[in-house]
């Protein structure tokens, strides 16, 4: 076990200090049913970092990141000043469209370089067993920051996301509370691209968000599942890649899938049940 | 989730660690990168030595996905034999940082980069990534030449000896065998290469410029336009026409590489394709060690070499 944890130690400190922020913002993106907005903002920045391989910037330089955030930005306004055509063309439609050719373009971009392909296969399936301690450090910060504004605005930033109507009626302006909210997913969603691949990401946003739906009504109980379920899938996943010597991230996704499988079994139960005693 | 199981694997894992690892220990730990290390660390090592190769034989050595037993591995292991030369590049330094074993620390006696003091082929003058994946140091692929299984061959008796001074004559032996066996070898596949003297062949990537140069072969027509970019139909039909116009009619891929594209060209020119390997166990037939593999190559790209002109 001492082995386990000395090569594991990284990985599960960023298992149980990072998906926190993605939990709590899955449950806006699953609220908003924009259920691949992610898979987009993540492909857009790579895109991003594909520009600017090609410009001549190493992969993990500090221009290569502005570049992809650029991206991710207006990623973010594309999809803020969508929201309100959801009557003539679904959003999820223009999500899909964005994410395809956000992928082909970088495709079509890295086509002549060959640190392309090594780059594209990274923002898949990511590094989390090789993550290092700086970029847990340096993450965890920013994922901080997003947190505490979150939290100051939570009321405007709920409200957009799980009351669109009442914030309609108070005033609120949709747009600009839309573009921050983006521009906040934007960033968590690049930052942990870059440790755990775009699978991870995204296993992390929805599959505990939806955990949570099937098992409790209110925001902070449905919270306090999410993380649970992200916390106890981290620590399964981290623990049979470890004994089976499986790929990490792979191997992480796979549990949050069999507790979402026992989330839901356990709530059509539950149901059931509650149907009898009626 | 079987929870017995889980605790079944926890009990197994200490018991494994705690309890056998006095009995491993006798022996010397050795971890390389890529079959064809691990196959000459077999011919000097012998019984005295348990050897973990990372890469499998048919997965391309640019490219390795990291697992936690890379790490636990290299974390026991008391030598690290690797080709150097940027091969590993992309993913094993993260590995080695990981496992925090000083034994096997950059520049330690403990750490063997086999590159190094051979005389590689294809040095860059300039370093332009734009020309493709073009290593500073030298192409990597040396090990397909057998004289530099030699050196290498070398280098890894003197490091097992540094680790291990209890058996230095063993050592010492088993390279002298290898090394014979080799000698004797060399001059039949040469002859068996002689007539095919200045023809060329076409590989998918520039990984053959050594068995090129020591067989007096050309394999200098590539599907690939720049060292690991995919092929372009443009350049198919550039390295097409060069084949047609020049009578070369034997394509050779290795098995991380795309056979579909090598099959098209194939059919479109009247060419054979060889199915070769870098590494021993890559190709069916070589799973014996080095000088099987090579034994492989030379056979198989001469019988295709062969064929082709006869017609």
């Amino acid at each position: 076990m001492i082995e386990a944890l000395n090569i594991m130690k990284w990985p599960l400190v960023a298992c149980l200090l990072l998906p926190g922020i993605l939990v709590y913002l899955g449950m806006h993106i699953v609220r908003r049913e924009i259920i691949f907005v992610d898979l987009a903002l993540a492909q857009m920045a790579a895109l991003g970092t594909c520009l600017a391989i090609l410009l001549g910037h190493e992969a993990d330089s500090w221009i290569a990141y502005c570049w992809s955030l650029g991206l991710t930005l207006i990623g973010a306004a594309i999809f803020t000043l969508t929201r309100d055509v959801k009557h003539r063309v679904p959003q999820e439609a223009l999500i899909g469209i964005i994410y395809v050719v956000a992928a082909a373009a970088g495709l079509l971009l890295l086509s002549r370089n060959p640190e392309g392909n090594e780059e594209l296969r990274r923002t898949l399936v990511g590094e989390v067993l090789l993550v290092r301690p700086i970029e847990v450090a340096r993450t965890f910060a920013l994922f901080l920051g997003v947190g505490i504004i979150h939290f100051m605005f939570r009321k405007q930033f709920l409200m957009i996301s799980f009351d669109h109507e009442q914030a309609v009626r108070e005033g609120i302006s949709i747009r600009l509370w839309d573009f921050c909210f983006y521009v906040l997913f934007g960033l968590v969603v690049t930052s942990f691209v870059h440790i755990g691949g775009v699978l991870l990401v995204f296993s992390y946003l929805i599959i505990p968000a939806v955990c949570a739906t099937f098992l409790a009504d209110s925001i902070s109980a449905r919270l306090a599942i999410g993380w649970i379920a992200a916390t106890a899938g981290g620590i399964i996943g981290l623990y049979m890649s470890f004994t089976r010597d499986l790929p990490t991230g792979a191997a992480i996704v796979c549990s949050l899938g069999i507790l979402l499988l026992l989330a839901g079994i356990t709530s059509a139960f539950r149901r059931r049940t509650d149907s009898k005693t009626i | 989730m079987k929870f017995n199981d889980a605790i079944n694997t926890i009990v197994l894992t200490a018991a494994l660690f705690f309890g056998f690892s006095s009995v491993i220990q006798a022996k010397l730990n050795v971890v390389t990168t890529t079959a064809d290390f691990g196959a000459l660390a077999r011919e000097i090592g012998g019984d005295l030595v348990n050897i973990s190769v990372l890469a499998k034989p048919t997965e391309d050595p640019h490219f390795v996905d990291a697992k936690p037993s890379y790490i636990a591995k290299l974390a026991r292991a008391d030598v690290l034999i690797e080709g150097g030369a940027e091969l590993e590049m992309g993913w094993l330094p993260p590995l080695i940082d990981g496992s925090r074993n000083s034994k096997i620390a950059l520049g330690k006696p403990g750490h063997v980069p086999c590159a190094e003091g051979l005389a590689l082929l294809e040095v860059p003058a300039t370093l332009d990534r734009s020309r493709g994946d073009i290593h500073a140091m030298g192409n990597p692929h040396f090990m397909t030449d057998p004289m530099n299984a030699r050196h290498v061959a070398e280098r890894i008796a003197a490091a097992f000896s540094a680790a291990d001074a209890d058996h230095n004559a063993a050592y010492r032996q088993k390279l002298d065998a290898f090394v014979k066996r080799l000698d004797e070898k060399l001059p039949a596949w040469e002859k068996e290469m002689a007539p095919f003297k200045g023809k060329r062949v076409v590989a998918y990537h520039n990984s053959w410029p050594y068995f090129a140069q020591r067989f007096g072969v050309k394999i200098d027509l590539f599907l690939e336009p720049k060292p690991g970019i995919p092929p372009t139909p443009a350049n198919l039909a550039s390295v097409q026409s060069d084949m047609k116009t020049q009578g070369v009619r034997v394509i050779i891929v290795e098995p991380y590489q795309n056979r579909k594209t090598a099959e098209n060209v194939a059919q479109a020119t009247g060419a054979a394709i060889v199915d070769v390997a870098q590494y021993p166990g890559g190709v069916k037939g070589t799973e014996g060690g080095y000088i099987e593999l090579i034994d492989y190559l030379v056979k198989s790209i001469a019988k295709a070499l062969k064929e082709k002109t006869d017609k």
